[in-house]
């Protein structure tokens, strides 16, 4: 199977509530997968899911063969998939570059660790100003994150996503709240980093997704109506009703 | 027979104080997320109040004007002070009332002193109404229980019927959405801030006589109060219900039962001849280890099932 | 490369100074305020691992400091009586912290399954119950009188017999400096700095692979240790431990120490240790009211500034390192602004004196000495003067504070826009 990550039946309720029913979906290896949906339809819900944040109520999620349904968040990060938020999450007491370097830590090895040192080692120095100069943040490395612009910030939060080096990507809403000229920086940053990697993004605009996507998948009311090319969901008639005719743009 | 009649009714009596004390704190920290340290302070408060009006106007008229000033006092530490610590967290709330029961409790010792006050049960109803097998039953500790039950139908009522109550009952499970619903919420805060802690002064007003009004009556009643709220379960008065009588009871039982392990072993006709360190254990009576039994079920309650017997939101 | 020097010569240069101390200030008094200062800046750094770098409130900590002590007088105990081997007295801290690491790794499993406030209360619930059973199991306890021991015990090597206090001091001192290194060394590991990770932002943490929960457990386990080891040094200077060392009242008293020096800087619970315990000392007989302050002080600065002393003093770097002309047009609005403080609390602190003398020293007679002048509390016009400062201060206040914030908000931005133009 060339499956990076894959959901089986999955249903999730919150007492009376069902919010996800039955979903099923299949993200390709390196594939730019988007979903959409309107508000309401369970798209960060899913997200928190896969991501281990919500129990599942009933189904199956697989990371790369794995099953990941029952896991801590902090152990379905260790198997590969990273995740950003739609609220921006950082540590913003730390600088920058120390933000980016808590990011690698334990992809390097280092755990829990007392008796090694953070500062003095080249190698994860390096690491982590690569990385910092990938989102472009080299020039304000040593300034606290809570004193960034709001789209430095956002491009920070995908620096950290990133900075673990799990090859399985998943951004919730990346440019939510930016202006054009911020946006188009930002899906240039997404293009880039996600080369070689999985990606799932949900997205509300709608000219991010069509540029961005190689599949795109509509949730809509806790279900998956279609998911197919960018182009056959334009022409889709039923994502149409649903969402893109009432979608302005 | 009536040796357990008797312990049960000084363990009711001794839980529908500890209701008075928790309902308020219930409702103040369910609503508000706010764990009031001070809370007991407040208690000693209605104590030390009640000590000295009703040494110029009696015990009656204490018994209503005490809780309605630590209602006042409530509200002001509210407005003024608490309200701007909201923005910093649950944990700075936290902070701070403890700060609080630091000041109330040096307060009252410069007002008062660090002996304990004659704060003493009215003349008029300090008789034995009646006994059983040698046993008195106080007069006014029947006040004292129709007065707690009373307010208890009374808070009832008032959050049942009333348009007020049930907003207070829909912000102890869901505050978000009373602010949504146009609700003034800074206002019903400190309104339910001030209602909490007059509960809390009633409270003191009654028991402060016969439990003795001093300094450190705050600091021996405070912990017992918290293991309440959470073994009954957060934002529930029928818990807190529950808990309180079920820890007041407990309580009362633990400490007149000099029972230990070893008389158990030599009651089923076995006897141990252990030494030292375990003898200890097993010697020890569960009077002994009465304080500790709140506790103990506290920090269980937290690890395993920490939304309490009855309440629906996790800590 | 050259930092570290810069790091290391410091503590030699802090080493120096300390260890002088005790010459310029040799009364008895001195010695066991100093040594006093020593051990407890171990436990309030210890105690801000938890804190301000884990960003967990315990008022249980006081645990791990008593029973590490308890621990360490019935050893001392075996010792002097040969129940037990030798066991040198300088290596006390390590039974100290072995102790401590052993109930804080237990207690800390449990408690760390929860946070916030939930954390808070099992941490009172654990001191709680540790507190009743010193009362109940006298065998090991003691009960209320505490447990005696004299630490002049065994061989001693070069003459050193610990009897005298100078010879604990520098015991303390060497312990205190190894002790304070080590915490502040694990602040640069890849646990330290998960550690405030997991403060900041715990879900993030989990997020980048870290278990949360693990991480909270390890600061818990560490910082009770070297809070034991602060316990072992507390039983060996007073040659007594009682059920106090693990009350609230000791564990409320680390907290007031840490958070009022400034949990959120490594130096903060330094600087409120030997602050608090200095004032402690000289106050305490000057006033009845010293509590009382205190309690005010942590108050106001849970209310005003939550960075405590550390923190006010730190929030001014960014300005000083954009430019310092910045930093010194502060100084008057903030000097106008501190003056009408003190004159409302010189007003404050009156009336609170004078309510004292009225009520401890039996319906006071005679005269109250406050700020080195005598006032007569019995009549009527020192509590006018005071009441009319405390108004006088307040109506300052109103016009100087505004000014103030102006001058630190347009600082402030001055600074952001620094930083947005690199």
């Amino acid at each position: 199977m060339n499956n990076a990550l894959q959901l089986k039946n999955v249903s999730k309720s919150f007492g009376e509530a069902k919010i996800i029913k039955n979903l099923n979906l299949e993200i390709k290896k390196n594939e730019r997968h988007a979903i959409i949906g309107p508000n309401g339809a369970g798209k960060s819900t899913l997200f928190h899911l896969i991501s281990g944040h919500y129990k599942l109520t009933s189904g199956k999620i697989t990371l790369n063969n794995d099953e990941i349904n029952n896991l801590e968040p902090h152990e379905i990060n260790r198997k590969g998939l990273a995740r950003s938020f739609q609220v921006t999450n950082i540590f913003p007491k730390m600088s920058v570059y120390e933000n980016i370097r808590c990011g690698i830590l334990w992809s390097m090895g280092f755990k829990y660790s007392i008796v090694r040192l953070v500062n003095g080692d080249k190698k994860l120095n390096e690491k982590t100003y690569s990385i910092l100069e990938e989102i472009n943040l080299k020039h304000c490395a040593h300034i606290p994150a809570g004193l960034l612009s709001y789209a430095d910030q956002r491009a920070l939060e995908i620096g950290i996503t990133i900075a673990g080096g799990a090859d399985t990507l998943m951004l919730d809403e990346p440019t939510a709240g930016m202006s054009n000229s911020e946006t188009e920086r930002a899906v240039n940053l997404i293009k880039q980093i996600s080369e070689k990697r999985t990606l799932v993004v949900v997205e509300h605009d709608m000219g991010v997704v069509f540029d961005l996507a190689d599949r795109i998948s509509v949730l809509v009311y806790g279900e998956i109506i279609a998911t197919d090319t960018p182009k056959k969901i334009r022409e889709n008639k039923a994502v149409q009703e649903a969402y893109l005719g009432t979608e302005d743009h | 027979m009536d040796v357990i009649l008797f312990t049960l009714f000084n363990g009711l009596l001794y839980g529908m104080l500890l209701f008075m004390l928790s309902s308020g704190l219930t409702l103040i920290f369910g609503m508000m997320g706010v764990l009031n340290f001070a809370h007991a302070s407040f208690f000693m408060l209605g104590a030390y109040f009640a000590y000295q009006i009703s040494k110029y106007i009696g015990f009656i008229p204490a018994l209503f004007i005490a809780p309605l000033i630590i209602a006042f006092c409530g509200a002001m530490v509210e407005k003024y002070a608490l309200r701007r610590v909201h923005k910093f967290g649950h944990v700075a709330e936290l902070l701070f009332t403890f700060g609080l029961f630091y000041i109330i409790e040096e307060l009252v010792q410069m007002i008062w002193g660090k002996v304990p006050v004659g704060y003493h049960v009215p003349e008029y109803m300090d008789f034995t109404l009646f006994s059983m097998s040698g046993m008195g039953y106080q007069a006014y500790a029947m006040f004292t229980l129709v007065v707690s039950i009373a307010m208890f139908i009374v808070l009832f009522s008032v959050l049942t019927k009333t348009r007020a109550g049930l907003i207070i009952q829909a912000a102890l499970t869901h505050p978000e959405i009373v602010s949504s619903l146009g609700h003034n919420v800074p206002k019903v805060f400190m309104l339910v801030f001030g209602l909490g802690c007059a509960l809390a002064g009633l409270a003191g007003v009654l028991a402060g006589n016969t439990l003795g009004t001093e300094p450190s009556m705050a600091l021996s009643l405070g912990p017992i109060v918290f293991v309440v709220i959470v073994v009954g379960g957060l934002g529930s008065l029928k818990g807190a219900l529950v808990a309180s009588i079920l820890i007041g009871i407990v309580q009362t039982t633990a400490i007149s039962l000099d029972y230990s392990i070893n008389n158990f072993i030599e009651l089923i006709g076995f006897s141990v001849d252990i030494e030292s360190l375990w003898r200890i254990l097993i010697d020890l009576t569960i009077s002994q280890i009465a304080p500790i039994l709140p506790y103990l079920l506290l920090v269980l309650m937290l690890i395993f099932r920490p939304r309490g017997l009855f309440g629906n939101r996790d800590v | 490369m050259i930092n570290f020097f810069k790091s290391f010569s410091t503590w030699i240069i802090i080493a120096v100074i300390a260890a002088i101390l005790p010459l310029i200030f040799d009364s008895s008094f001195s010695l066991t305020l100093l040594s006093k200062m020593g051990v407890l800046i171990i436990f309030t750094v210890a105690y801000n691992m938890l804190l301000g770098q884990g960003g967990m409130l315990s008022f249980g900590h006081a645990i791990y400091f008593g029973l590490a002590g308890y621990a360490s007088i019935h050893i001392l105990n075996g010792i002097g009586e040969e129940t037990l081997p030798y066991f040198p007295t300088v290596l006390f801290p390590f039974i100290g912290a072995i102790v401590g690491l052993f109930f804080g790794s237990l207690v800390g499993y449990v408690s760390t399954r929860r946070a916030g406030t939930a954390f808070a209360m099992i941490s009172l619930g654990f001191c709680e119950m540790v507190t009743a059973m010193t009362l109940i199991f006298v065998i090991f306890f003691n009960g209320e009188d505490g447990i005696q021991t004299d630490r002049m015990v065994g061989p001693e090597p070069f003459g050193i017999t610990f009897g005298p206090q100078i010879e604990i001091y520098y015991l303390i001192l060497f312990w205190c400096l190894v002790a304070v290194a080590l915490m502040y060394i694990i602040t640069k590991t890849p646990f330290g700095r998960m550690s405030n990770a997991v403060r900041d932002n715990p879900e993030r943490a989990a997020f980048i692979g870290y278990s949360v929960r693990r991480v909270r457990w390890q600061a818990f386990a560490l910082s009770s240790m070297f809070a034991g080891a602060a316990g072992s040094l507390h039983a060996l200077n007073y040659e007594h431990i009682g059920f106090e060392s693990v009350s609230v009242v000791q564990s409320g008293a680390v907290l007031f120490m840490a958070f009022i020096g400034g949990a959120g800087h490594f130096l903060g619970p330094i600087v409120g240790a030997i602050g608090l315990t200095y004032l402690d000392s000289t106050l305490a007989d000057v006033t009845e009211a010293w509590l009382l302050y205190l309690g005010l002080t942590f108050s106001g600065i849970v209310m005003f500034a939550p960075g405590g002393l550390a923190g006010l003093i730190v929030m001014h770097g960014p300005i000083a390192r954009t430019d310092k002309k910045l930093l010194i047009s502060l100084i008057k609005p903030y000097c106008l602004a501190i003056s009408s403080v003190i004159t409302g609390l010189i007003g404050l602190i009156g009336i609170i004196e004078m309510l004292y003398f009225r009520s401890l020293i039996s319906k006071g007679e005679g005269e109250v000495v406050i700020f080195w002048t005598e006032f007569n509390a019995n009549g009527i016009m020192s509590w006018l003067i005071f009441i009319a400062l405390i108004l006088v201060g307040i109506f300052l206040s109103k016009k100087t504070f505004p000014l103030a914030k102006e001058s630190w908000d347009h600082a402030i931005s001055v600074v952001k826009t620094e930083i947005s133009n690199e």
